[in-house]
């Protein structure tokens, strides 16, 4: 009994051993076999991105976009992704895409993509971002050629990078050029305002907390039209700044705020007690009834070149500016 | 009872089989085998278990990134996940000898997850996410090592372990949700999907490197194992038997810290398998600590491997983590179990 007993124990770790060698040996071959495969073929392109090189060979005909910037720009450059993920409001996609990205199939969540769904569209073109994709940039680069771009709302970033990936590094620099001379024109007639230049805040409410987006999607885009930051928080290259109580409301002041937040009856609760707060009251831009009310998808959610073009559409209207 | 008895290695190890444990372990391995099949087979995409087993033994290479890429080491990287916990959750509960322990409650759960969100909210863009893993370990094992150091009073006694341990880990999880608020929001939402936690993204070398985290304490756990019996009796008991207690002590909470601490690390911060898979196995195979070290790995396995078949395939296609169902599907058993042995 006693040795028997040995003997199972010891083929049972046998077994496991020879099984994880082979597991180990056939992913090797896998890797070498797609090694040589882009070696053999020409007219290969290389991209240096924040994770590493990626070349891609041809242009790229199957793009699976990870996060909503990427899908946004992607469409500015007249290319239909075949994969996309959920978008965070009006699941799965945003309305101001829907026609665009009819019969586009959802590959799960932007945080966390599901790499079955990628692989079975067998893509040749896969773009994502550090912010969320750096633990599976290894698997993605299996499935297809992966590019990363390293934040997820840089528009300028975002464009060159999706240029550069899809061959049309002339479609980049034409599209950042006409943005360029949206926000010289914007930054050409805002002079003209008397109060120019004017501080801004982009704020959102949640359930537990108020935010202000200093940098971020908006900020950002907001600085390169030439706006200051709020008041109180010049100079201190905050990203987002958490209000976790009505007493720092002054964090928010500004001469201008245009805020957002969900249609969700917890978050409006919360913007009705700090909206009748004194401190609230007695922000400049509430003195002046300059408060805006904002599309959260444009403002916030989306992050591409499509919806900064729609908010700065925006802004020239509530700025009474013409085009 | 039928029971079989084995000594090996003069005696160093021995143990007793009784034909219970044997149908246990047998349906047990039997139900994990099955839902192994189950979780390589399912998925965005049906793979029959006949194309799967073709796909392992190299008769076929149609479905080789997704079996051998992404279900294979995400199902096995379940198991040892889950055998982890569970085991570390057995010690844990045998050397405090309270029901209530575990490695979520005991600190080193807490510790793992703010090595983690600390490395998370610093690093994240920094410096690369693969070291990860190390940052969660080392958060473990110094906690477990300072908990260990305050207890100490001529000895560590089990209730100044869970007391203070259950002091650290609040100061720990008090320390993790000041590190979400100070955090950017997109570092948050990765935070909160590390602490739920969540197989996606599984590599091989998650899989290598946890068994060989595993393989550490295992066959400590073998030969010291029968002495785990007669501590439970209570710490006089265990003296006058010639136990050294403070050493055995001392190796047990380093073996349960290991297995914790290195599942947290490549997996997040699953909670319940520990607390609730040996129980389960308790309820099933009765007390004897080394019987009970593999019913418990089988079932931990168990709850991890479906929770992630889940959490995968439930919604599809978005893929959830796994943490989100573990103590959704162990729970109602758990109930069960007890309900049904009540008038026992």
């Amino acid at each position: 009994m006693n040795k028997k007993f040995s003997v199972l124990v010891f083929s049972i770790i046998a077994t496991i051993a020879i099984l994880a060698a082979c597991g180990n040996a056939e992913e090797k071959e896998v890797n070498s076999a797609s090694a040589e495969k882009e070696t053999a073929t020409s007219e290969t392109r290389v991209i240096e991105h924040v994770l590493g090189t990626t070349q891609i060979t041809g242009t790229p005909k199957k793009i699976v976009t990870l996060y909503q910037g990427a899908t946004d720009t992607l469409l500015e450059f007249g290319v239909k992704p075949i994969g996309v993920v959920e978008s965070w409001a009006e699941q799965p996609i945003y309305e101001y895409l829907k026609s665009d990205l009819e019969g586009v199939t959802i590959v799960g969540l932007e945080t966390q993509p599901n790499l079955e769904e990628i692989a079975a569209l067998k893509p040749d073109l896969i773009i994502a971002t550090q912010v969320r994709h750096e633990e599976i940039y290894e698997q993605l680069s299996q499935i297809a050629p992966t590019v990363v771009n390293t934040t997820l709302y840089d528009i300028h970033e975002t464009t060159s990078l999706i240029g550069q990936s899809i061959g049309q590094e002339d479609q980049a620099e034409k599209l950042i050029a006409d943005w360029e001379s949206r926000v010289a024109d914007f930054k050409e007639k805002i002079a003209t305002n008397e109060n120019y230049p004017f501080s801004v805040a982009v704020t959102n409410y949640r359930a537990d907390h108020a935010r202000v987006y200093v940098q971020g999607f908006a900020g950002s885009i907001l600085t390169e039209l030439g706006f200051k930051e709020p008041k109180n928080l010049q100079g201190q290259k905050l990203d987002i700044v958490k209000l976790n109580d009505k007493e720092s409301i002054s964090q928010m002041d500004a001469d201008v705020i245009f805020q957002f937040m969900e249609d969700d009856a917890a978050v409006k609760n919360t913007y009705k007690e700090w909206s009748e707060h004194p401190l609230y009251l007695n922000l400049d831009a509430v003195k002046n009834e300059q408060v805006y009310t904002v599309n959260e998808i444009v403002w916030n959610l989306a992050g591409g070149l499509q919806s900064a073009n729609l908010m700065l559409d925006e802004l020239y209207t509530h700025f009474k500016l013409e085009k | 009872m039928k029971y079989w008895t084995f000594r090996m290695l003069k005696e160093k190890v021995s143990f007793q089989i009784t034909k219970g444990w044997m149908q246990v372990f047998s349906i047990g391995l039997l139900l994990l085998i099955a839902f192994f099949i189950l979780s390589l087979s399912s998925g965005s995409n049906w793979i029959s278990p006949t194309q799967v087993f073709m796909q392992l033994s190299n008769m076929t290479d149609e479905h080789a990134f997704v079996i051998e890429t992404l279900r294979l080491p995400r199902t096995l990287l379940a198991v040892l996940v889950g055998s982890a916990l569970g085991i570390s959750g057995l010690i844990l509960q045998s050397i405090v000898r309270n029901p209530l322990a575990s490695p979520d409650i005991i600190g080193i759960t807490s510790g793992a997850s703010f090595g983690a969100v600390l490395f998370i909210s610093v690093g994240t863009g920094v410096v690369s996410m693969s070291l990860l893993p190390f940052a969660a370990i080392s958060g473990g094992l110094i906690t477990a090592t300072f908990i260990y150091l305050i207890s100490w009073n001529k000895g560590v006694t089990p209730i100044r372990l869970v007391l203070i341990g259950i002091g650290i880990s609040a100061i720990l999880k008090a320390g993790v949700t000041f590190l979400l608020v100070f955090s950017d929001t997109y570092v948050v939402s990765k935070a909160y999907i590390w602490l739920t936690g969540s197989l996606y993204a599984a590599t091989w070398n998650d899989v290598t490197s946890l068994f060989w985290w595993i393989m550490i304490p295992l066959p400590i756990l073998i030969i010291l194992g029968r002495s785990m019996n007669v501590t439970e009796l209570g710490d006089d008991v265990a003296i006058s038997m010639g136990i050294k207690l403070q050493w055995q002590r001392l190796v047990f909470l380093g073996c349960a810290v290991i297995l914790a601490a290195s599942s947290a690390a490549y997996v997040g911060g699953i909670e319940f398998v520990g607390l609730m898979a040996p129980h389960l196995a308790r309820r099933l195979v009765g007390k004897s600590f080394l019987g009970l070290i593999p019913i418990t790995g089988i079932i931990g396995a168990l709850l991890v491997v479906i929770a992630d078949l889940i959490a995968r395939t439930m919604f599809l296609p978005l893929d959830i983590p796994a943490g989100v169902f573990t103590a959704a599907i162990g729970a109602p058993f758990f109930i069960y179990l007890l309900y049904r042995n009540r008038n026992r």
